[in-house]
This record gives C-alpha cells, sequence and structure tokens, in this order.
C-alpha cells in the first residue's frame, strides 16, 4: 500500500534496565550511518532516532512498524522484549511528551529538549528527515517551548546535588576561588562535588579516614588528598564542605567549627552533611555565618519540587494534548487537500470546455459582456456544485474520516489519476507527502 | 512652579516603585526592571528640573530646611542607585530602594515651601555648598547601604532558616550583598569624610571655631566614627550579619538625628540664625 503512517519503536528507562539502554544507544557518526540503513530501507520515506542514556526511540514515516523495530533486533536480541509501538496520533503525541520533558525520568528536566533538537539535526543532516519530520519537530519544539514558559514545570532543584548547588550559589554567588572540601568518601558526597563544578569552584579538596579511598576519590574529582588529622585546620581553608562518612557520631563539632571560624575571620561556611546518621553536630549551625544543612533539608526541597512539579505537569500534558490535535488535524486536512484539488481542476476544466464550445456556437452573435456571462456561468455552475462536497470532505478529513476522501475518489472518477497529483504545483498539496488516504 | 514638576516627579518616583515591586512579585517579567528603571531615570531628570527652578525660586533657601535636604536625598539616592545599575545587575535592590524615596519625598509635595528665608550672608562661605551636598550624598548612599543589608539579613534569614520560598529564589546571593554593602559603606564613608571637612572649614570661617560641641557636630562624629569603623572592622573580618546590623543602626542614626535636631527648635545651630546672632531668624 503507498499510505504511510508515522511509526514508533522505542525503548525507555520506563521499559529497559540499563544494561539494555546501553547496549542500544548510538551516537555520532554510528548513528548518521544508522539512519542511512533506515532510510535505505522497503517502504522508509522518513526516520528520526532519539538516542539518550535514558531513552532510544526510532520514529519513521513508512508502510509499518518492522523497520524501526529491525533498528533494534538486529543489532540486540534481547532488546526485542522492551520494546514499545506506536503509530499515528499516538506516536505524535510521543514526541511532543519526550520533547516537553512529561516522560522523562525527572520530568521538567531541561536537557532532553537539546537532546532531542540535536537528534533532529543528525536525522536531518543525514537525509533522513525531511518535510514532515520537519515540521513534525518544528511543532514538538514549540509545543516544548510553550511548556517551558507557560508553566513552572522546569523550576525549582530536583535532585539534591542541584539543591546542593541552589544553596551555595545563595550564599556563595559562585565559587570561583574557593574551596570545596569532601570529608569521607560517600558516594552522594563525589556526586555533590561534580554537581558543585558548575559554580566554577577551582580547588577540591578530599580527606578520608582511609588513605586509600581518599586517594582514589580524590582522583576521581581531580581533588587534592589531605590527611584525616589536618581536619580541623582544613574546615579554615574550604568555604563548602560536603561529609559523608560511614561514622555513627558527629564528626565535625560545635567546637570545631566555632574555632574554625576565628582562624576563616567569619568568613561563611557551607557545611553539607550527607551522611546518616549524621556527622555534624546540628548545634553548629547555631553560629554566625556558618550554614549548615542534613540529608533531610536538601530531600524536603526535593520533594518539595516534585510536588510543585506534578501539579504543573497536568498543566503541560493540557498544552501538549491540544497540540497534539491541532497538529494532527492540520495533517488530516492536509491529506484531504489533493483529491480537493484534482476535483475541482477537473470540474473547471469541464466548465471552460463546455463554455468554449458554447461561444464557438453562439460566441459571433454576441458582445463582449455576453461572452463574459457564459464563462461567469460556467463557473459559477462549478462553485456551487462543489461548494457542499468541499466543505464536507474538509469537515471529514479533520475528524479523521478518511474513507470519504476515498470515497469521493472514486466517485468523480479521479481515483487512476493520483500520481498526477504531486508534480503539479497546487499550493499546499505539494508539501505534504503523506499522500492522500486511498483504497487499493 | 517647582512644586508642580516636584509632583511630576513624585508621579514618576511611584511608577518606577510600582514596577519595581511588581517585577520582585513577578521575576519573570523581565521588562519589569527595564520599565523601573527607565521611569526612575525619568524621574531623576524631572526632580533634577524642580531642583533647578526651585533653586531660582528661592536662591537656594529651600536645601536649609529638613523638607529640602530631604527632597535633594532622595534625588541623589535615585542618582546612586542609577549608577550602581550601570555597573552591577540588582534589578531587585530597586524594590528595597524606591519605596523609600517615595516614603521621604512624599510629605514634602504637601508642606508648600512658602518662602524660606536665606540663611545670614555670613553663613554662606564657599565651602558650604560643598558641605551641603556631600553630607547629603553620604546619607543618601547609606540609604542605599541600609537597604541592601536589609536585603542581606532577609536573605540570610532564608537560606538560615532552610526556608527556601520566594524571597529566596529573587534576593541575590548573600555573597553579592555584602560585597554590595561593603562597598556602599566604603563610598559613604569617604563622601561623608568630604562633608565633615568642609563643614570644619565652614564652621572655622563663619564661627570662629572648628569645634563647638554643637549637637550637629557630635552627632555627625559619632556617625564618621562608626562608619568609620565598619570600613576599619572588613579587614578584621568582620561581615555578613554583624556587618549588615551595624550598617542598620549606623544609618537610624543618621536619619534619626538628621530628622530630630531639625524638628526640634534651637537645639543645634544648623537650624534658626546659624549662630550669627543675627537679629532676624528663630527656627524655620
Amino acid at each position: 500500500m503507498s499510505g504511510r503512517e508515522i511509526f514508533l519503536v522505542g525503548l525507555s528507562h520506563k521499559s529497559a534496565p540499563i544494561e539494555v539502554r546501553e547496549r542500544v544507544a548510538l551516537s555520532g557518526e554510528a548513528l548518521k550511518a544508522a539512519l542511512g540503513e533506515l532510510k535505505g530501507m522497503d517502504g522508509v520515506r522518513e526516520a528520526l532516532v532519539i538516542s539518550t542514556c535514558n531513552r532510544v526511540e526510532v520514529f519513521v514515516q513508512a508502510g509499518g512498524e518492522e523497520p524501526a523495530r529491525r533498528f533494534f533486533t538486529a543489532r540486540v536480541a534481547a532488546a526485542a522484549d522492551h520494546l514499545y509501538v506506536k503509530s499515528g496520533v499516538d506516536a505524535i503525541r510521543h514526541l511532543f511528551r519526550v520533547s516537553a520533558s512529561l516522560e522523562s525520568m525527572v520530568v521538567g528536566e531541561q536537557q532532553i529538549l537539546g537532546q532531542v533538537k540535536e537528534a533532529y539535526g543528525l536525522a536531518s543532516a543525514a537525509q533522513a528527515a525531511g518535510a514532515y519530520f520537519s515540521r513534525l519537530c518544528n511543532r514538538a519544539f514549540a509545543t516544548a517551548k510553550r511548556v517551558r514558559t507557560e508553566t513552572e514545570i522546569g523550576r525549582g532543584a530536583s535532585s539534591m546535588s542541584q539543591v546542593a548547588v541552589e544553596l551555595v550559589e545563595k550564599i556563595f554567588g559562585d565559587l570561583k576561588g574557593r574551596t570545596i572540601l569532601l570529608a569521607g568518601a560517600g558516594k552522594m558526597g563525589a556526586l555533590s562535588a561534580k554537581a558543585l563544578a558548575v559554580l566554577g569552584a577551582d580547588r577540591i579538596l578530599v580527606t578520608n579516614r582511609s588513605p586509600e579511598r581518599g586517594l582514589a576519590l580524590a582522583e576521581q574529582v581531580n581533588g587534592n588528598f589531605r590527611a584525616w588529622d589536618e581536619l580541623q585546620r582544613l574546615l579554615a581553608e574550604a568555604d563548602v564542605v560536603i561529609v559523608s562518612t560511614g561514622a555513627p557520631t558527629h564528626v565535625l563539632t560545635r567546637e570545631m567549627l566555632a574555632k574554625a571560624m576565628k582562624t576563616r575571620r567569619h568568613r561563611s561556611i557551607c557545611l553539607i552533611d550527607l551522611a546518616v546518621p549524621r556527622n555534624v553536630d546540628p548545634a553548629c549551625a547555631d553560629l554566625d555565618d556558618v550554614f549548615g544543612y542534613d540529608v533531610d533539608d536538601l530531600e524536603k526541597v526535593v520533594e518539595a519540587t516534585h510536588e510543585a512539579r506534578r501539579g504543573e505537569a497536568l498543566r503541560a500534558e493540557a498544552i501538549v494534548e491540544a497540540e497534539v490535535l491541532a497538529f494532527a488535524k492540520e495533517r488530516e486536512t492536509r491529506a484531504a487537500l489533493p483529491i480537493l484539488a484534482q476535483l475541482r481542476r477537473r470540474a473547471e476544466e469541464i466548465a471552460r470546455a463546455e463554455a468554449e464550445r458554447t461561444l464557438a456556437q453562439v460566441g459571433a452573435k454576441l458582445d463582449e459582456k455576453g461572452r463574459r456571462s457564459i464563462e461567469a456561468m460556467a463557473q459559477a455552475i462549478v462553485n456551487k456544485l462543489l461548494h457542499a462536497p468541499t466543505a464536507r470532505l474538509k469537515e471529514a478529513a479533520s475528524s479523521g474520516d478518511g474513507a470519504l476522501a476515498g470515497a469521493a475518489a472514486e466517485l468523480f472518477g479521479i481515483e487512476g489519476e493520483s500520481p498526477r497529483a504531486e508534480p503539479r504545483g497546487d499550493a499546499p498539496a505539494a508539501a505534504p507527502r503523506a499522500a492522500a488516504p486511498e483504497r487499493t | 512652579m517647582s512644586i508642580v514638576i516636584l509632583r511630576v516627579a513624585a508621579a514618576l518616583y511611584a511608577g518606577a516603585t510600582a514596577a519595581y515591586i511588581v517585577y520582585f512579585a513577578r521575576p519573570r517579567h523581565a521588562r519589569l526592571a527595564t520599565a523601573g528603571a527607565a521611569l526612575l531615570t525619568a524621574a531623576f531628570v524631572v526632580h533634577a528640573i524642580a531642583i533647578g527652578l526651585g533653586c531660582s525660586e528661592f536662591g537656594g533657601a529651600e536645601f536649609f530646611s529638613l523638607r529640602g535636604g530631604l527632597v535633594l536625598m532622595v534625588w541623589l539616592a535615585a542618582g546612586a542607585y542609577l549608577l550602581l545599575l550601570r555597573f552591577y545587575h540588582l534589578p531587585t535592590l530597586g524594590a528595597f530602594i524606591t519605596p523609600f524615596i517615595l516614603v521621604v519625598l512624599v510629605p514634602a509635595l504637601f508642606g508648600s515651601p512658602g518662602h524660606p528665608e536665606l540663611p545670614p550672608d555670613a553663613v554662606r562661605h564657599p565651602s558650604l555648598t560643598l558641605h551641603i551636598v556631600s553630607a547629603v550624598l553620604g546619607v543618601a548612599l547609606f540609604g542605599i547601604a541600609f537597604g541592601a543589608a536589609i536585603m542581606y539579613l532577609l536573605q540570610e534569614r532564608e537560606v538560615k532558616g532552610k526556608r527556601f520560598g520566594a524571597l529566596f529564589s529573587r534576593l541575590p546571593s548573600l555573597d553579592a550583598l555584602d560585597r554590595m554593602v561593603q562597598r556602599l559603606v566604603r563610598a559613604g564613608f569617604v563622601v561623608y569624610t568630604v562633608a565633615l571637612v568642609a563643614g570644619t572649614i565652614t564652621a572655622t570661617a563663619v564661627w570662629k571655631s572648628a569645634w563647638s560641641w554643637d549637637p550637629q557636630q557630635i552627632v555627625s562624629m559619632v556617625v564618621w566614627i562608626l562608619y568609620g569603623a565598619l570600613v576599619q572592622l572588613r579587614h578584621s573580618g568582620w561581615h555578613g550579619r554583624r556587618y549588615a546590623l551595624l550598617t542598620l543602626v549606623g544609618f537610624v542614626l543618621v536619619l534619626g538625628s538628621m530628622v530630630s535636631l531639625r524638628v526640634v527648635p534651637g537645639v543645634t545651630r544648623h537650624t534658626g540664625d546659624y549662630g550669627t546672632n543675627a537679629p532676624a531668624g528663630g527656627a524655620q
């Protein structure tokens, strides 16, 4: 059949474990090659591949989903069990939702839109994405932008590291020329230290009871290792202290901080205690210019963000739904246009021919005005006759009813001529390559 | 005439205040901050015209009253803030400065200046103008520092109290606010020092003694020492909360003394006949 639809085959963090995802993910040249291969498959008109660490999704405009499915199964057999398939409006909706970050692991995160844009850029460069995907993606991007400006879905810190970054930013502005101290080799600590790098911290110190793990961590975060006995002195040097040791007691006490603050001349210090049980005496935060936070504090902010985003997600869904429907409706109206154009052309040809014949017989007896009247009459008959069918066809198309268009083609006898429709530069009819829904 | 122009300026100040406050409430509308700055600039210019007209109408006499002094102060504060905006991105500070300008300005709109009398010629030493302008500018700078210090204390309460609400996201970082307070205090101190030197020169010429235990002199000296200490304390590690609190205390002292010494007649030789024993005079 020549009718082509959009199909999506993919897997994501919701359907597949990381082991599978990392095996099917592609990037750069390999992805370009894969796109070329997809495009070369039978019946595939356009293709788009989104490949991030959380999802790999293949969109094709084709006669069926098989080419997209083969993208996965041909390379990783195990992927077959984790694939989901969507088609038509559902596939369009999915792309819109992914772009708007409604499908993300952390709803509202901002990176995904960039990744989808990149995917489209790549598909476009590989000439896998054409006019249809161009329009589709642009609408998806516009929708994502609308969601971002009209809702607060991207607001707030959504992970503990991000909360830490936000806090430190509100205390110090940036971390240029300042020092981060990692006390203890906990995994969360390292993550937070890495997150803080965005604030421009150029000096990271690491201290740990066991030097081996401390040294390893120092290497991992690009920092310098210091002996654990120096802790008191390090407190005077560091501006942000991230504590995550396995110790069951307070590693930093109020006395230590009070002493350190004197040496620091009361320059502000931020203590982030990621350990459970806590490693920093809560009384430390009572001191002037000492800002102390524990896991609970950070967790509360994350929870508040998620809570707020859940509320905003509902509003975002509504926006996405409206845009998807608008897009789909527009597509279907466009799909009906070739039939309408042919119908009108055929009718006008007949009208002109008949008018000419009449004029050839009686034209000599008429003045210029009379000849015009005959031409106008023929045109008026065409218009009146086609008015109702045109309206009905447009209406049927926009409500998703393709049957009527097919029936009209058959009824007016223009079915057989459909291949001729494309080269004609008939305004909008030239653009949609999703050919008219027709019966074969 | 100048009072009419001043009212126009006040309306523009009110517009700027509204724009800045709404911007503070809805920071996503960045255009409001631009509008606030534009309105404030317009207000500043119109206010300058009002001051110029006032000078030609009363020969500068109105700056010898509390009313004139305060009007001059808000004009200089607006100018200083606009100048600050050129160097630092601080639109939220506007929401703290402009209401303050409005509050100080509004009473001056209704009390008509009448026909203020010029102080006796004997007082009108060449250094007097410098004394008045630098004193008022110094106070204006302390006033902006006061606004920034309030922002610091509010933000500190948010950050330390783990309340990450609206203020937390809208106010600048503690470090930026702290440095801003420090810079303003330092600049204010320098200008205020100029005012004291010019005042001493005037006093020596007019009253024949540099120091006469005049209450205004005493308060000014206390203020000068306090802000001087603030400048010095910075080097010995004072900053943050304590610094902001001292800045508040300093400004309350400045403004309080400025108002009270002029409201109570005859306390200081900075009012009335300016200690020249001229036959005319009495408290304004």
